[in-house]
């Protein structure tokens, strides 16, 4: 009987339920996705070749089972709120306690164990469907991975179910302790506790302070190693946390003095917020740091992403080398947007490729700037006399030969060149494009026939595109991590925020409807929710970027511009931080504004 | 001089339920006025239609039929902004359960009525104050709402009332969460604003004691006007006394 009352209070409050349920889900795929790079050992060594990668993975790991911790403490005290008001009830009914504790232990984990389940399954497609995304996006290559990888589906059973057990005690507990009458009258009392300016001051020059030193500590990797991350990552967390705290408060007292604050709802707003970030403030420290992290994955990645092709520029300066073109690979070069083609005639006598003196002034080939990694791949042409020297050194010119032996290369004045006897003539054209990633696979067909008619045995990389694809190689791995755990990130920190803003809807019903009831107008209330929401999830997102942006100093070592991608980055995360931002306004609205009229 | 209606009510029915399927008629019909700076008073045991009266002349609820006219206009025919405007310019509420907003102080909750209209702030502070002071409230002014007594919490709440000189004050039980001093001293208060602002009053109540305090009192018994009570020149005893006897022959 009990439990068909109990199935009965959870049908009631359906909606409720679902928007537990769907947080829960997505944190345990979320987990699942992370839990699927961290745990497949072969995935970070095959794919990195940074020593640092596994470590780095398992300080995320530490940090992801943290937030999940938190996460479902706020869950399941959402959890007992909406449950404690009928278990009280069935108690002054008269049900035993003990049942009532096994009631609520068994709902706490059966939601556990539903929610680990979709979740699981959620995080088995989401990590199929990104890998795809980013595989066929990007052209990464990426070895030892799965969507399917049986250990992380244990790791994350293990977790969840573990934590949804501790949860149920906890309820239990909870509920076998507290006396009936309390459970029936549970209110949340708004606190106040009014703070002395000294203390608030206090607050702002310790958070700065902390915030400072781990952007320095991150800033000085080199001198720290690895010791830099878990400081900067507590000194960071502290630092907002303080931050959040006193500077909020602060700025919204002083906004309730102007006249700002008398406009409209203004005031309305203004003290939801200040309200909601003294208990937000915990939720918006690790929604910061998550948005850092999410946000510094994808710089990082799309960085990484960005260098292959710029070290393929800066290394040739040509993409491609094509001996003897045939029908099939000029038609494939004509399908090439924006190149520049050069063709030489080569005439090879024993050993040695002659070249014609003449072709190289008509048509002189161009050669790099500079042969240094920072070179973005500006080009030079010598005068004929200049460049007879110095080419016969250059690799990109010594690599035009046929490639099928040692060959080595000589000029010919025209004359000369028309009166060898006893060669075979041969042609080469090279080309240079801008966009290599772009075009990449029709330059791998190009490759390959070339592979076929002059199969080399391992050559020096001759061409840019040699060079892309080695890099492509050595970066997939890291790119692909970065985007992913990005992606990963993003979607746990705003389902965090969103499940925590909702959880609060019960209280702010009751407020709406008086506002309703005095005449607040529709508009002006749905204003009032978007700019709370909107404060809500721009605070945190505000002090994430700044903390990716000193953060990326940390991979300066690693990287020529750390800082190439952020802009892209940070815009692109912006638009699916909004997309959340969106959500959870529709939802909400929803939820707590009042039609003007009872039956309307 | 004859004085104008500022709520006339007529015809006023009111159904629950979709047709074909079971319904309840909550109210049968009703008709009444109330003067400019009446107070008046409506009675009834629970489930008689009080609160739904209420509801429909606070426009939260549309009726069946009938017309109801706040100050000239007609109501029932409001739809979205037209229904926010009206009840944040003519209407004051005093509810039962006080319905501030604790994350407000009492300056900001008087305030909130004319912020809504866009009133500017010097305007604001000055009317409050001077509301604060007619209720003697002022040394409340810069606190919240869980600072506050309940009796505190009721006088806070009929200052936002009244800020906005609303056409009138309507209060639903405003008593019934006071203890009998705070109540007597809301009560008090409610008469003082209606004599002497010339607010009209529209007081619901099951409470006799808070319904001796009105000019006149409407009984409603089972979605109808059953009865009629006026003080005229009376004293508050003897028509507290009035009110229980004819509340004692709805007994019988």
């Amino acid at each position: 009987m009990l439990t068909k009352l109990s199935l009965a209070g959870i049908k009631n409050r359906f909606k409720d339920y679902l928007v537990l349920l769907t947080g829960l889900i997505i944190s345990a795929a979320v987990f699942y996705m992370f839990a699927n790079l961290a745990t497949n050992r072969e995935f970070v060594k095959s794919n990195t070749q940074i020593s640092m990668a596994s470590q780095v993975f398992i300080f995320g790991m530490i940090l992801l089972i943290l937030i999940t911790i938190v996460y479902i403490a706020y869950a399941n005290s959402f959890l007992l709120s909406m449950r404690q008001h009928d278990y009280g009830l069935f108690m002054m009914l008269g049900a035993k306690k003990n049942r009532i504790g096994e009631l609520v232990f068994i709902e706490t984990l059966l939601i556990g164990v539903i929610s680990t389940i979709v979740g699981i399954v959620l995080g088995i497609g989401m990590s199929m469907g990104l890998s795809q995304i980013l595989f066929n996006q990007l052209g990464l290559t990426v070895h030892h991975f799965n969507a399917l990888y049986w250990p992380a589906i244990v790791t994350t059973i293990c977790l969840y179910v573990g934590l949804f057990l501790l949860s149920g005690i906890f309820n239990l507990a909870k509920l076998v302790r507290t006396p009936v009458l309390k459970l029936l009258h549970i209110d949340d009392e708004v606190y106040l506790s009014k703070r002395r300016p000294l203390v608030q001051l206090t607050e702002i020059v310790a958070g700065i302070l902390l915030l400072a030193i781990g952007y320095v500590a991150m800033a000085k990797i080199m001198t720290l190693q690895l010791l830099a991350v878990p400081l900067a990552l507590v000194t960071i967390t502290l630092g907002s946390y303080l931050l959040f705290s006193a500077v909020i408060v602060g700025a919204v007292e002083l906004l309730k003095q102007t006249n700002f604050a008398n406009k409209k709802l203004h005031n309305f707003t203004l003290a939801q917020i200040m309200f909601r970030v003294r208990s937000y403030t915990r939720i918006l420290t690790i929604v910061s740091l998550l948005f850092a992290l999410a946000l510094g994955a994808i710089s990082v990645g799309a960085g990484f992403q960005r260098q292959a092709p710029q070290m393929a520029k800066s290394t040739s300066a040509y993409t491609m080398a094509i001996n003897d073109m045939d029908k099939k690979e000029h038609n494939l070069v004509s399908q090439l947007n924006d190149t520049h083609t050069l063709t030489y005639s080569q005439k090879i006598v024993d050993n040695t490729v002659y070249y014609n003196e003449q072709e190289f002034v008509d048509h002189p080939l161009p050669m790099l700037d500079s042969r240094q990694a920072l070179n973005d791949g500006s080009l030079k042409t010598l005068p004929i006399s200049q460049f007879k020297k110095v080419a016969l050194d250059d690799m990109d010119f010594t690599g035009l030969v046929p490639k099928n032996g040692q060959q080595k290369s000589e000029f010919a004045t025209q004359s000369n060149f028309e009166n060898l006897n006893r060669a075979t003539t041969h042609t080469v054209t090279i080309i240079r494009l801008n966009n290599i990633l772009a075009q990449r696979k029709i330059l791998d067909r190009l490759e390959k026939l070339q592979q076929q008619r002059f199969p080399a045995p391992t050559m020096a990389t001759v061409g840019g595109f040699q060079t892309y694809k080695m890099f492509n190689a050595l970066f997939s791995g890291l790119e692909f991590m970065g985007f992913f755990l990005g992606f990963a990130f993003l979607a746990m920190l705003a389902s965090c925020l969103m499940f925590k803003i909702l959880s609060g809807a019960n209280k702010d019903i009751v407020r709406y409807n008086m506002l309703n009831r005095i005449g607040t107008r529709r508009a002006l209330m749905k204003q009032a929710v978007r700019g709370e929401i909107l404060t809500l999830f721009a605070l945190p997102g505000i002090l994430g970027i700044v903390d990716v942006l000193f953060g990326l100093q940390m991979f300066k070592p690693l990287m020529y511009h750390p800082y190439a991608m952020t802009g892209w980055s940070i815009l692109i995360f912006c638009v699916l931080y909004g997309v959340y931002y969106g959500i959870t306004t529709l939802i909400y609205e929803r939820l707590v504004i009042p039609k003007e009229q009872m039956n309307a | 001089m004859q004085k104008t209606p500022v709520v006339s009510v007529s015809g006023l029915h009111k159904i629950y339920g979709r047709k074909n399927e079971r319904q309840y008629e909550a109210l049968k019909g009703i008709d009444f006025t109330i003067d400019e700076g009446e107070f008046v008073g409506i009675m009834g045991a629970s489930g008689s239609g009080k609160t739904t009266l209420l509801n429909l002349l606070s426009t939260l609820d549309t009726p069946t039929s009938g017309s109801v006219e706040v100050n000239g206009q007609d109501i029932t025919g409001f739809k979205g902004k037209a229904l926010s405007d009206f009840r944040s310019e003519e209407i004051g509420f005093i509810f039962q359960d006080f319905n501030l907003l604790e994350s407000l102080t009492a300056k900001e909750n008087i305030a909130l009525p004319l912020s809504l209209q866009g009133v500017k702030k010097a305007e604001i502070s000055k009317a409050v104050k001077e509301v604060a002071t007619t209720l003697s409230i002022e040394n409340l002014l810069s606190k919240y709402p869980t600072e506050l007594s309940g009796g505190q919490k009721q006088r806070v709440a009929a200052a936002r009332a009244i800020v906005h000189r609303p056409a009138i004050i309507m209060g639903d039980e405003p008593t019934g969460a006071l203890d009998s001093k705070s109540a007597r001293d809301l009560l008090d208060l409610m008469t003082d604003i209606n004599k002497n602002q010339h607010v009209s009053v529209l007081l619901v109540t099951h409470d006799p004691f808070s319904a001796s305090f009105c000019d006149r009192i409407l009984f409603i018994q089972d979605g109808q006007i059953g009865q009629e009570l006026k003080k005229a020149d009376n004293n508050r005893q003897t028509f507290y006394q009035e009110i229980l006897n004819q509340l004692g022959t709805f007994e019988q």
